[in-house]
């Protein structure tokens, strides 16, 4: 049973693709500030946005890394757990940089997963459409809203 | 920079908690999640080291309900505060969408106060993010502490808020002033969105 | 990786039809070493034959057959050799059609021989 969320509808395809093909577990495609764009597959095996957020701290430290060391960017991260590995990229769209965390299990491995993610980034830069000028977001008066919501989550302190 | 997704009508937007060392940046955290229920919010990540000292950040995704009819969560990181960990602050800061700076009230910790404000405010222009936009909010925090060790919010809005920033006094281990500084904070990112559209 | 081990992988792709040979790691698929002609990928053939031999393996042992000792995939164009070697690794060949399979298969395993 897969479990399917995508704030971007584009990315589904490829992301569904890719974890066939690569027999991977679970996919998180996020920016690189770590909000979660897609994910798919078995998301009981982390916690998704805790993991998005960790896996955006990792690829900005390695980033950082290959700057001091005068390399380009590292291409990816891989570790291999007894149980699971995870792999960590960075990569080029039309909607700028994005950060794609991948879970396996004994059934994938990093060279698999490896060389389907190359085809995912051909496939993402394929069906991603370019960012559109959005209109403004929220009502004039939101405020209500808000205090109403902050309320609720302070228990009625704010 | 805040996600917005008019699809599926959501928008995430992250908060950084920025500060000198033992501010108050995780108590700010902890109480939050000690105190908004668990539906509302997800797990507290804490990368600390053994002394609970922030190492590389702490993280809270926060629900915030249904806003203007888009999901709205935030997600609050803080930094660790410590001088030598510069180079992680700011790689926390990337994309923030709005700042608490939480400021330690005591006077013997003014320089350090100031040391780190001016620590925000390069690691933004060096981001290129224009502060003069930017949500800032300052926290006065320990004002529970005896009187003759702390400066008062109008000693400290003298001496540190020159910009003018909305400024709370608090108690952050007591949970005083926590939710009113995220308000405001929330607020006024909420309201870049509105006047101007997803950055 | 040692010259001894190189040489004798070289000596796999001198048997007339094979376009390459590689040592892969079993468990990440991950070439090891190589010798490969124009035109072979092999980082794609290491990983899918890794894989493939976990494959076979869970099937051969489900059948009570054991682990697997050699696989040959014989396709329209070509084929892929494999043989199981020491520490975790496989050695893999690619072929050309109508190579002398018991040739490759006796040069993989001097390969083998080598490593161990």
């Amino acid at each position: 049973m897969k479990a399917i969320k995508t704030v971007e509808p584009w990315a589904l395809e490829p992301l569904e693709k890719f974890l066939a093909e690569a027999s991977a577990r679970l996919c998180l495609l996020t920016t690189p500030t770590g909000q979660v764009i897609a994910q798919y597959g078995f998301s009981r095996a982390v916690d998704v946005i805790s993991a998005a957020a960790l896996g955006a701290g990792i690829i900005s430290s390695s980033r950082e890394m290959a700057v001091m060391l005068e390399e380009p960017a590292f291409d990816a991260l891989n570790h291999q757990g007894e149980r699971h590995g995870i792999f960590l990229a960075e990569f080029s769209s039309p909607r700028g940089g994005l950060v794609v965390l991948i879970v396996y299990g004994p059934e994938s491995s990093p060279g698999l997963v490896q060389l389907f993610f190359e085809e995912f980034v051909r496939d993402i830069d394929a069906s991603c459409p370019p960012p559109a000028h959005q209109a403004p977001v929220l009502a004039a008066d939101f405020e209500k809203e808000l205090n109403d919501n902050l309320r609720t989550l302070s228990g009625g302190d704010v | 920079m805040s996600l917005v997704n008019f699809t599926s009508r959501e928008i995430t937007c992250k908060i950084v908690y920025y500060g000198p060392g033992r501010s108050g940046k995780t108590t700010n955290l902890q109480y939050i999640y000690g105190n908004v229920p668990e539906e509302r919010r997800g797990k507290m990540v804490s990368l600390a080291t053994t002394t609970e000292r922030t190492l590389f950040f702490d993280f809270l995704p926060l629900d915030l309900g249904s806003i203007s009819g888009f999901t709205t969560r935030f997600q609050l990181y803080t930094v660790p505060g410590q001088i030598y960990y510069a180079a992680t602050r700011k790689l926390v800061l990337q994309g923030a969408d709005g700042v608490v700076f939480v400021v330690d009230s005591q006077a013997r910790q003014l320089d350090e106060n100031i040391n780190s404000l001016r620590d925000l405010q390069e690691n933004l222009i060096g981001e290129g993010v224009d502060i003069r936009t930017l949500p800032i909010v300052l926290q006065y925090n320990k004002q529970d502490l005896p009187k003759d060790l702390i400066l008062t919010q109008e000693e400290l809005d003298q001496v540190i808020n020159f910009r003018g920033y909305p400024s709370f006094t608090a108690d952050a281990r007591g949970g005083k002033g926590v939710f009113e500084t995220l308000k405001r904070v929330s607020e006024e990112v909420l309201r870049g969105l509105a006047a101007k559209g997803p950055a | 990786m040692s010259a001894d081990l190189q040489k004798k992988l070289e000596e796999v792709t001198r048997v007339r039809g094979v376009m390459g040979a590689m040592i892969v790691g079993a468990g990440d698929g991950l070439v090891v070493a190589e010798s490969l002609m124009e035109g072979v990928r092999g980082n794609a053939v290491a990983a899918l034959a890794a894989s493939l031999f976990s494959r076979f393996g869970d099937a051969s042992s489900a059948s009570g057959a054991g682990a697997p000792k050699f696989i040959h995939l014989q396709a329209d164009e070509g084929s892929l050799v494999a043989l199981p070697g020491a520490d975790d690794v496989i050695v893999v060949a690619v072929t050309d059609v109508g190579v002398n399979v018991g040739l490759v298969r006796l040069e993989m395993q001097r390969v083998v021989e080598a490593g161990t």
